[in-house]
């Protein structure tokens, strides 16, 4: 049985840190900063379109299903240790690397593998829409319905996908098939910073959320829907069905490097 | 903090008057905001850009054809029929950058010409010192236009000044010094620790917003409320009646709904998520 006394108050109701003004600030953290393979590359880049996978199952796509892309960069979060990540990339390693497409050169991947804190979602947006080194077109996020945020119904056999747009994007839809994001609920975090990013300096963009957030049956989801995208004609190979899309959140812990 | 006009809109000299919410127990003020935008039929004219509102994005929150525009997490709105600017904050700021944050609020104000800032805001019930019989609806209220915080209009309304405003007191001269920039030391920022009854009401964000519009000279008004947690429904539209009984506008002249009136926002369907599930019974 829930203690309402001690159990933490759900995500609409505030902590009692963020209703206090002498609540002291966090210590401030150096700046987000990306790293490319070929320094001497002219930037800034500028892709026509930039795919971030944010969700467990798009980012297990990404390493599993898009063979052809090459390693171009990685954005660093100083914050974030890298102890415990293999030599190559993998869909579990703690990192957030950049890609191009072989197929289309034009088409930049960028693979969020470490924790972005909701504090921190602000300056990474900023660097990565519009004061780094890319300069994307277009921007397609593909995260995970967030149970906490959602005022809906969200059933673990259930599957869901949903998209919200900036206004540039209107009559140049990224994704074919997919509805609204229902109104009252919400998506916060790196997603929804991007998105918000995208919005504010006029740049198309589309953040898709699916449902359920791990499993075969996630990946699946996503993969129907780069197959009903902008990406239909990228060589995205079939899904096997048989993947390690765990949410583990004790793994992605930082008490266990 | 950056104001970003949406495409095609522009700001109403004619809104000299500004509403917004503090962030407060159980929502109310964000609620009451949501209330009048709708029931105004208030137009987004843009949107605030500042790097201490924690992100988020969701659809619309008025309108039921869910077309997908977006939401954000700090809108401005324009009521020129009112001559009211609104402005909607959906979520948190990091933590300890509520001062910051209401001073780039109050040079925004400053800088889009308002002469008069309103303040929605609730109060936790369970801190309440004296509770009688007329005071489950009473409303009360913080003005700058005295020094003791009263208002011969909200008085004669029959509204109450929050007494436990004592510009005097230790915390509300130390709210009052970071407003106006003065440079606080290190080791006389008041540790949690510190923090004792009195110094409940100035530590709340509708107190850092009304000592910083006060220090830039803009005339402000906190109205305010106690409710508790739950259900706060209710606690917004008392609030955003009482907005409208000080600015003197009649819901009935409102243009959101025909025939004029108060206009349910259609995000307010799923406030308190889905129904429960029918086949339980």
């Amino acid at each position: 049985m829930e203690d309402v006394i001690t159990d933490i108050p759900p995500p609409s109701r505030f902590f009692n840190e963020d209703l206090n003004n002498f609540a002291l600030p966090s210590p401030a953290l150096p700046s987000p900063f990306f790293v490319f393979s070929k320094p001497d590359s002219n930037f800034p880049l500028r892709p026509s379109l930039l795919v971030v996978a944010i969700s467990p199952p798009s980012i297990y796509l990404l390493h599993h299903c898009i063979p052809s892309k090459t390693l171009i960069g990685t954005l660093i979060l100083p914050e974030i240790s890298f102890s415990g990540n293999p030599i190559e990339p993998s869909h579990r390693s703690k990192s957030c690397d950049i890609y191009a497409s072989i197929d289309d050169p034009a088409i930049l991947f960028m693979s969020v593998q470490l924790p972005v804190a909701g504090e921190r979602a602000y300056a990474v947006a900023k660097l990565i829409i519009d004061e780094g080194e890319i300069r994307p077109e277009r921007v397609l996020i593909l995260d995970s319905v967030q149970s906490r945020n959602f005022r809906g119904n969200l059933s673990a056999d259930e599957m869901l996908v949903f998209k919200l747009e900036t206004s540039s994007t209107s009559g140049q839809q990224m994704v074919c098939g997919v509805g609204w994001f229902p109104s009252g609920s919400m998506v916060d975090g790196l997603g929804a910073a991007l998105l918000t990013r995208c919005q504010m300096r006029r740049i198309q963009g589309t953040l898709c959320v699916s449902w359920p957030e791990c499993g075969p049956s996630a990946v699946a989801l996503v993969k129907s829907l780069l197959d009903n995208s902008v990406l239909s004609k990228l060589d995205v190979r079939a899904f096997d069905g048989d993947c390690d899309v765990g949410f583990d959140r004790i793994k992605d812990s930082e008490l266990y490097a | 903090m950056e104001f970003i006009l949406e495409e095609g809109k522009h700001l109403h000299e004619e809104c000299s008057t500004l509403i917004l919410p503090a962030l407060s127990i159980g929502n109310v003020g964000q609620l009451a905001i949501d209330l009048l935008v709708s029931s105004m039929g208030a137009d987004r004219v843009g949107y605030l850009d500042d790097p201490f509102v924690l992100p988020c994005v969701g659809n619309d929150a008025y309108g039921s054809a869910s077309r997908g525009d977006l939401a954000l997490p700090l809108e401005a709105y324009d009521s020129p029929s009112n001559a009211l600017s609104l402005i909607q904050q959906r979520s948190p700021l990091v933590k300890g950058k509520m001062v910051e944050f209401a001073k780039s609020l109050a040079d925004f104000a400053i800088s889009s010409r308002k002469n008069h800032v309103v303040v929605l805001s609730s109060l936790d019930a369970g801190r309440r010192k004296r509770i009688d019989m007329s005071s489950e609806m009473q409303i009360f209220y913080l003005s700058s236009t005295h020094k003791d915080g009263t208002d011969d209009h909200c008085e004669k309304m029959g509204w109450k000044r929050l007494q436990e405003y004592n510009p005097t007191e230790r915390k509300w001269e130390f709210l009052n010094d970071l407003a106006e920039g003065k440079f606080i030391d290190e080791g006389n920022w008041p540790s949690e620790d510190e923090l004792i009854d009195e110094d409940y009401y100035p530590s709340l964000p509708f107190a850092a917003l009304f000592s910083c519009f006060k220090a830039k000279g803009l005339k402000v008004t906190c109205i305010l409320c106690y409710c508790s947690e739950g259900d706060n429904v209710p606690d917004s539209f008392q609030l955003a009646e009482a907005t409208c009984k000080l600015l003197g506008l009649s819901i009935s002249n409102f243009h959101g709904k025909q025939g004029g009136g108060w206009l349910i926002p259609f995000s307010w369907t799923s406030l308190y998520g889905p129904p429960p599930d029918n086949s339980l019974f």
